[in-house]
């Protein structure tokens, strides 16, 4: 594939013709994020997040894992070593495919739109919170930011190949503008809020 | 009549199906209002948002230099394409190296511009559409009608009965949520058999060589980590600075388009997944050639929201398909004309120049204003019609002068008064197919006006 001379051809197109603007100078301010006690972001965040479709179940730290043993007896915890390991990044797909609930850790979260920050360090595969038909996400409390400017100034690109703001279940209003959860990703989230 | 009036007409002939069209994508316009105004900074986003996009058209071949050299580290293999025809053999000539039976592709307006579709079919190769309007449309052998929601012009009973048709589904079934669930069914399927993935690309970060794809349905993950090969399309204008900079543009997409705070998956892709392969390709088509004109290079700033299509009272009372253009709406009509001039110069008159677009643009892209410039550089050009031009010139002519206004303007009062109606509803009178003229007073308002400081 020769595309070399395309290269050279569009780079001297943009150069003949680009007329200069004054470079970006700065953000803008955070205002949402100046305002906001920890508790009121918690609460936005929780509003924002069901407003998404997703399930909130808030915790105390100890209670977790009861919580998963009890509730979530069939789910996939992509916490424990031995289900890293029993879904590889060479797994088959119709393995993947037969994935009820799976239980990934997430990063942190925005309180403006309820999104969680996951990323492939967190998993075995990269299409696990897609493929499975019920995806439960972990969260720290104290682990929110207010908006996604405060978001991007916390994580690295650099340093994921692949990282994703999970958002509410998967949903579509293509036939009509009805909202329908499960369009192709998972069809329920569930974001376990501990702390 | 112009290709669009016509096609436009044919649209409101069903009324029904026009007022709903009229009516919700309104309220989609209703529900950005609202999440625009519960950011207090809003305006001010929009402002950052429009000088970060002018100051990488400014740069733009530094940053796409920087790009590709970050995606490289990464392990991407970045192509160029200065046009469309390239810019399919490039994606053909992928998925013969990769023999690559089974092609799944998320939203990209990229390679609808391109015809990919078409030019991979002719060729023997199917491509899969994942976005559950695109496929609606792409079983129906139809183009999208919008941007971000390609399936606004069909009812759930015709969805219905494509499905039946396709896939089976029970005849006359049209509830929404069964429907999508047969598609979920049969695109699962596709995503699992997937061994190559074509994306869009909302956003190509050139700090960090990532590009970044917003979805609702999830479908651009599913496809991306199933199949072995990711090939991510972008135009050259796609390019933002830096990671931080994402922060802004996430936090207007979703709101300006469909009035959510965020779209359900933002994923950002960087590297190749572990035994696959990963190819950016970047696409001209165009592009550079109004990077040095001062009238019409703002367009390239825009990110494909839609926002300017939900509020526009001509696209809501016309539909996507009237204007025969990949990109329909306000952005479109200042898009088309840049492709070809001749083809699309019916396009900015499609507009009232109300600028409630340009009032909605994230990236504050003066739409009404270079629609009006295009209507004068095309008619200078004379890419409009005859009667339109003479019209023109001839109102010009009546309007400059103090006693010509004062004579025509008589003339036209009489005319109205006692001409028949066949005579002043002649095909010519394009104002009164739709409309009765407005009844003559018997004065003008000078006239009246006179009179009365007289008395």
């Amino acid at each position: 594939m020769e595309t070399g001379k395309s290269k050279i051809g569009i780079l001297q197109s943009i150069r003949k013709r680009k007329t200069l603007f004054p470079a970006f100078a700065g953000m803008t301010d955070c205002t949402f994020s100046d305002q906001s006690s920890p508790a009121e972001l918690a609460e936005i965040f929780k509003k924002n997040l069901q407003a998404a479709g997703a399930d909130i179940v808030e915790l105390k730290t100890d209670a977790v894992e009861e919580y998963i043993a009890s509730t979530l007896n069939v789910a996939l915890d992509f916490r424990q070593p031995e289900i890293i390991a029993e879904y590889p990044a060479d797994c088959p797909l119709s393995k993947l495919n037969k994935i009820e609930q799976a239980i990934v850790q997430g990063n942190f979260g925005v309180a403006e739109n309820g999104a969680i920050w996951v990323e492939e360090k967190d998993i075995p595969h990269r299409i696990i919170p897609f493929i499975t038909q019920h995806l439960i996400l972990l969260l720290d409390a104290r682990m929110l930011v207010a908006t996604m400017q405060n978001a991007y100034q916390r994580i690295c690109l650099n340093e994921t190949g692949f990282g994703v703001f999970i958002s509410g279940p998967s949903k579509t209003a293509d036939i009509e503008q009805s909202l329908v959860y499960g369009a192709h990703g998972a069809k329920e989230l569930t974001v376990l809020v501990n702390g | 009549m112009t290709p669009h009036a016509y096609k436009a007409k044919q649209f409101l002939s069903n009324e029904p199906r026009a007022d709903w069209h009229d009516q919700t994508l309104w309220l989609v316009r209703q529900k950005r209002d609202r999440m625009a105004a519960a950011v207090p900074e809003w305006e001010n986003l929009r402002k950052q948002a429009s000088l970060i996009k002018e100051n990488v058209l400014s740069q733009l071949d530094v940053f796409l230099e920087q790009f590709e050299t970050e995606a490289v580290k990464n392990g991407v293999t970045v192509l160029w394409a200065k046009d469309a025809a390239e810019f399919n053999r490039i994606i053909l000539d992928i998925i013969q190296k990769h023999q690559a039976k089974n092609i799944v592709k998320s939203k990209s307006m990229l390679t609808e511009e391109c015809g990919l579709n078409d030019f991979l079919h002719s060729r023997g190769i199917e491509v899969v559409d994942t976005d559950l309007g695109e496929r609606i449309i792409q079983f129906r052998g139809e183009t999208p009608s919008h941007i971000v929601l390609p399936a606004i012009h069909l009812k759930k009973e015709e969805i219905g009965e494509t499905f039946h048709e396709k896939l089976g589904t029970e005849k006359g079934a049209s509830d929404p949520t069964y429907l999508t669930r047969a598609a979920r069914q049969h695109l699962r399927e596709k995503f699992l058999a997937a061994d190559m993935a074509l994306t869009g690309v909302n956003f190509a970060v050139a700090e960090t060589g990532s590009v970044v794809v917003c979805t609702n349905e999830g479908n651009a993950d599913m496809g991306v980590h199933a199949a072995p090969v990711q090939v991510h399309c972008m135009g050259i204008e796609k390019i933002v600075p830096k990671q931080e900079h994402l922060g802004i543009f996430t936090r207007l997409l979703a709101r300006n388009a469909t009035g959510q705070a965020v779209t359900t998956y933002t994923s950002h892709y960087r590297k190749p997944k572990p035994g696959g392969a990963m190819y950016i390709v970047i696409v001209d088509n165009g592009r550079s050639e109004y990077l040095g004109n001062p009238k019409y290079m703002h367009s390239l700033k825009c990110i494909r929201c839609g926002g300017c299509m939900n509020t526009c009272p001509v696209y809501r009372r016309s539909g996507g398909h009237s204007y025969g253009y990949v990109i329909p709406g306000p952005i479109g009509s200042i898009l088309a004309p840049q492709k070809n001039q001749r083809k699309y110069a019916d396009l900015p008159f499609a507009s009232s120049l109300c600028g409630s677009c340009s009032n909605v643009c994230p990236v504050e892209i003066n739409i009404h204003e270079q629609l009006y410039d295009w209507r004068q550089d095309l008619t200078r050009q004379k890419r409009t019609s005859f009667v339109k031009r003479f019209s023109m010139k001839a109102a010009g002519f009546f309007l400059s002068g103090n006693a010509r206004y004062n004579f025509v303007g008589q003339i036209a009062r009489w005319a109205i008064r006692y001409l028949p109606h066949c005579l002043l509803y002649l095909p010519i009178n394009a104002w009164g197919r739709e409309r009765e003229l407005p009844s003559a007073p018997k004065l003008s308002f000078k006239q009246w006006h006179g009179k009365r400081v007289k008395n």
